[in-house]
């Protein structure tokens, strides 16, 4: 009983998650809700988790249970990735935004060097080509 | 005929070694070069900025596929009009760019890429040839295009070339990713030979063949991710 209402209390926050992360991602809120929902079902009628396991060849409630637990854990590992990647993106904006903004072309000695003056010579060797231009 | 204005785009990490020459050698055949320093922790930016038309550095280190973006990016906004990704180790030669030039011009194509298989590959270890040979069969078969090495660092696009490239892989898995932009884009492609040397020291610094996993996972990630 008493591991009973400590799951329960843990998944009711879930729940309580799943409601607040609703605006934000509606697919992982469901998800953790559909989640919680099966899960606080299991703990309270846990006769019905051998059932089920039975129905679909696992051996034992728990080892249903368990496997479940594995995908799931997965697939939030997966979502984090994903969003550790999008994260990453941004920084790479971010950075490359500095990295331009800081470019650094006032190399000495340097007589191809293409600044904001020297765009203006069309004398040197690097100048545009009309005859390229299609 | 006149040159086109030319850029060549040289990533580098922890390069300092090799920059200067490596450099030095693209901008005694006249072109303009732009050293991006990818987050070095030793003395690249300083070595490359004696010698190159520009430097631009990362805060941080991002990759090379970040590097060679942030490069195009700086090159197309200078009026770059041909693109040359060009690595900063010293194993490839600067003699190869003018028939990569010349191919995009002559054959009017946006893309000309540079091949170790058309050309030579000197001291290439047998273990670097197998995983190129299953890298450019993997390449081959999820893009479609007709091509004989698929991870050449030289490569020259035109302006309307590195433009279709978006180039969203940090890490090494751009090598691919822009295989599949040139394949999605529709623009026209070829293959050029060049020479490749492999020392001691590009061997070190290159890719190892356990990283084809992480290629292959960065690969995937992206396919899921928007």
């Amino acid at each position: 009983m008493i591991a009973q209402a400590i799951l329960s209390l843990l998944l009711c926050s879930v729940l309580i998650y799943a409601w607040a992360e609703y605006r934000r991602s509606p697919v992982v809120a469901l998800m953790s809700l559909v989640a919680s929902l099966v899960g606080l079902y299991f703990i309270w009628i846990p006769s019905h988790t051998t059932r089920v396991a039975e129905f679909i060849g696992i051996g034992r409630g728990a080892d249903l249970v368990m496997y479940l637990w594995i995908c799931i854990s997965l697939i939030v590992l997966l979502n984090l990735h994903l969003k550790l990647r999008s994260q990453h993106e941004v920084i790479t904006a971010l950075a490359r935004a500095i990295a331009l903004a800081n470019a650094d072309s006032a190399t000495e000695g340097a007589p191809l060097r293409s600044t904001k003056h020297e765009t203006a010579k069309p004398a040197t060797p690097l100048a545009r080509d009309a005859s390229y231009k299609e | 005929m006149q040159r086109p204005a030319v850029w060549v785009i040289c990533p580098a990490f922890n390069e300092a070694a090799t920059i200067a020459s490596v450099v030095a050698e693209l901008r005694r055949c006249q072109y303009n070069v732009v050293v991006v320093d990818d987050g070095s922790n030793d003395a690249t930016r300083h070595v490359a900025a004696t010698v190159a038309t520009a430097v631009v550095a990362h805060p941080v280190n991002l990759g090379q596929g970040a590097a060679l973006k942030t490069g195009i990016d700086y090159a197309l906004s200078q009026g770059a009009e041909i693109l040359v990704t060009f690595d900063a180790d010293g194993q490839h030669r600067a003699e190869d760019i003018p028939r990569l030039v010349r191919a995009l011009i002559e054959q009017r194509a946006d893309f000309a890429l540079g091949s170790r298989r058309l050309g030579q590959s000197r001291n290439m270890p047998f273990v670097r040839r197998v995983f190129l040979f299953a890298a450019t069969l993997f390449t081959v078969a999820t893009t479609g295009l007709c091509l004989t090495d698929t991870h050449n660092g030289l490569r020259a696009f035109t302006r309307r070339g590195a433009v279709a490239l978006s180039l969203r892989q940090n890490r090494m898995a751009h090598a691919s990713e822009i295989l599949a932009d040139i394949a999605a884009s529709g623009l026209r492609y070829l293959e050029v030979p060049v020479t490749v040397d492999y020392t001691r020291y590009s061997l070190a610094k290159g890719q190892r063949t356990s990283d084809f996993v992480m290629i292959l996972l960065d690969l995937f990630a992206r396919k899921l991710h928007r």
